[in-house]
């Protein structure tokens, strides 16, 4: 239906939707959870004319939060997927998310030995600024390891062997290091789902600050990765810096990996729908389809975890569970459509 | 006289209990020839009781997370339900292997020839069940009818301790930070319950949910008592949890080191965990 329209006008109507789906999976967010709220009183609560700190300090942040993590992995995944020329280039598939969760929970054991209290907040509380950057040094080893093995990007196939068997291994000694303290599958399971319970304001926060850092080169290098989508041949004859651009766009794109894993464990499959969906509908235009990109993963991550907390209520179900069950079969309905095309 | 008659009766007993065949509680139909004299005990409950039962000196080895009573540190470990060392067991040549009924560890030593009793330790009313089994198994019958009615014993004067308080708080618990916690038909739910507390978890939600953090919020709880290091300052930190009454007023009891066994293994110490909880819920 959209593919009669013209294109610049599928395209301001793709922007529209989306902010329309954000502000409703916003709305809808706030509105709904474990407790019922008459809409009345979440409305004054959110006004400031009564206190309520289930939608003022849990549900609100946690539904922001959730937007800004979905955002960052959405934008990474287009991200990716433009800077290595591969559908299937994803900050979960190319053993990125791992890298960082990696990071992460060595910092967290490490200095977990000294003070218990590190290793539980570094899992389940917004985490301390510096460890971030320990997982965007995780997130940005492992992509190299990545690339490494798969004799740069070009191979698809190898690309994606590769970055599986980096993601695995690096999720096995995660899974190791947290089983180091008895009892502890439950937090394995929380950090290799997901988890959105505890985003709070410092969540929040933190995750605003490196999407500063992170998105404006990202968007600015939208040009880039559409030249780069013609061969790097014709991107280098365009007169660009390639190799330090390629490493800038792969230095913004950890770190908004880094600073999702940090606040909410590993959650598949955002980075990896949200672009393919988009840009079906936008064509590959990276300087649409980043902030697209973007808009749609906070969408997307904040509707399923709207279902992960109100589906079971009051108890939860783990984030990642939803994306990936609701994401799996949709992603394979895209495939078999478009063969059927074919 | 009468001690060679006791004996004789005693021997009398034990010829005509072995062999002896029970069904296990995964339905397995077990035989034991002869009261075993070598085992090897996969649960922590299990090592308890059999120890409390007076065959400690029995046992020669254990999973890694058995360490009560003191001398069962010093024993062979085999792993634990994720990760049990079945060649290991199958060496020490064991008459017979206590594993639980989760893990497919029996399946391995079966196959090796060895005997293996699988054990359901979940609810209040297992702790009786698997004492007295255990007794049949041991030939120990007379000494698990004294622990259960010690154990009961123990039980009810906590019980008739926590009786005499006048309120009854509500409570949330928390085993894990994801945030896990219990449902009232759990071990730990019945003790929360024989202690004098409301559990604020519905029991539709079986027994360990991962609850929605603002449902607990909502259901204020007056105490909350958790089971992982650090829990302090993890649940005094979390957004929102400030204005939850048990944080405000401080009655957060956190239990690790040990204590934590307590709680989470019926098995013969349950009074001891008891106690925790009516100390935490009413003061001491």
């Amino acid at each position: 239906m959209t593919r009669a329209l013209p294109l610049a006008l599928r395209r301001s109507l793709v922007f529209f939707w989306l902010l329309l789906l954000l502000l409703l999976a916003l709305v809808l967010g706030v509105a709904m959870g474990a407790v019922s709220l008459p809409p009345g009183e979440v409305f004054q609560a959110l006004l400031g004319l009564t206190e309520n700190p289930i939608v003022t300090e849990m549900r609100l942040p946690r539904v922001l939060g959730g937007m800004l993590v979905g955002a960052a992995l959405g934008v990474a995944g287009a991200s990716f997927q433009g800077l290595f020329r591969n559908p299937l280039a994803d900050p979960y598939l190319m053993g990125s998310a791992a890298g960082a969760a990696f990071a992460v929970t060595l910092l967290a054991s490490l200095l977990g030995g000294l003070a218990p209290a590190f290793a539980q907040h570094a899992i389940f509380q917004s985490l301390p600024l510096p460890a971030t950057l320990f997982g965007f040094l995780g997130a940005l080893s492992a992509t190299f390891l990545t690339l490494v093995l798969a004799g740069g990007a070009a191979r698809t196939g190898e690309l994606v062997l590769a970055g599986v068997v980096v993601g695995s291994v690096l999720t096995g000694a995660t899974t190791y290091l947290m089983m180091q303290d008895a009892d502890r599958v439950r937090a394995v399971f929380a950090y290799t789902l997901g988890n959105l319970a505890f985003m709070g304001w410092p969540s929040v926060k933190a995750m605003v600050l490196f999407f500063l850092l992170a998105l404006p080169p990202l968007l600015l290098l939208g040009r880039v990765l559409n030249a780069l989508q013609l061969g790097e041949e014709v991107a280098r004859s365009m007169g660009l810096p390639l190799e330090g651009l390629k490493l800038l766009l792969l230095l913004a794109a950890s770190l908004l990996v880094a600073a999702a894993v940090a606040q909410a464990g590993i959650i598949g499959f955002v980075g990896l729908i949200t672009p393919h969906l988009l840009r079906r509908l936008l064509d590959e235009d990276y300087r649409l389809l980043l902030p697209a990109s973007a808009l749609g993963g906070a969408v997307l991550l904040t509707l399923a975890d709207l279902l992960a907390r109100t589906l079971t209520r009051p108890a939860e179900l783990p984030v990642g569970v939803v994306t990936t069950l609701l994401g799996g079969p949709f992603f394979l309905y895209l495939m078999w459509r478009r063969r059927g095309r074919a | 006289m009468r001690r060679v008659i006791s004996v004789l009766s005693v021997l009398l007993a034990l010829a005509f209990a072995f062999p002896l065949t029970l069904t296990d509680d995964l339905g397995r139909t077990v035989t034991v020839k002869a009261p075993p004299k070598r085992i090897v005990t996969m649960l922590p409950s299990v090592t308890e009781t059999v120890c409390a039962l007076g065959a400690c000196d029995r046992i020669v080895a254990t999973d890694d997370y058995s360490d009560w009573p003191e001398r069962v540190k010093a024993l062979p470990k085999a792993g634990g339900l994720y990760n049990p060392n079945p060649e290991f067991i199958v060496s020490l040549k064991p008459d017979l292997v206590l594993v639980s009924k989760y893990g497919r560890l029996y399946e391995t030593l079966e196959r090796a020839g060895l005997t293996v009793y699988a054990v359901r330790t979940e609810t209040y009313e297992d702790i009786f069940r698997t004492t007295r089994t255990l007794g049949k198994l041991l030939g120990l019958e007379a000494q698990a009818e004294r622990l259960v009615a010690q154990i009961q014993r123990e039980v009810y004067q906590e019980e008739s301790r926590a009786a005499k308080a006048t309120t009854r708080p509500r409570v949330y618990y928390e085993i894990d930070p994801t945030p896990y916690t219990v449902g009232p038909e759990s071990f730990i739910g019945v003790l929360i319950q024989k202690a004098r507390g409301v559990n604020v978890i519905p029991k539709e939600l079986g027994l360990f949910p991962k609850i929605a953090p603002e449902f607990v919020v909502e259901k204020n709880p007056e105490v909350i008592v958790a089971t992982y290091p650090g829990a302090l300052e993890t649940i005094r930190a979390r957004p929102g949890w400030s204005r939850v009454k048990a944080v405000q007023t401080g009655r957060i009891c956190v239990f690790t080191g040990g204590q934590d066994s307590l709680l989470s293994r019926p098995g013969p110490r349950v009074a001891q965990g008891l106690r925790l909880l009516v100390d935490c819920f009413h003061g001491r």
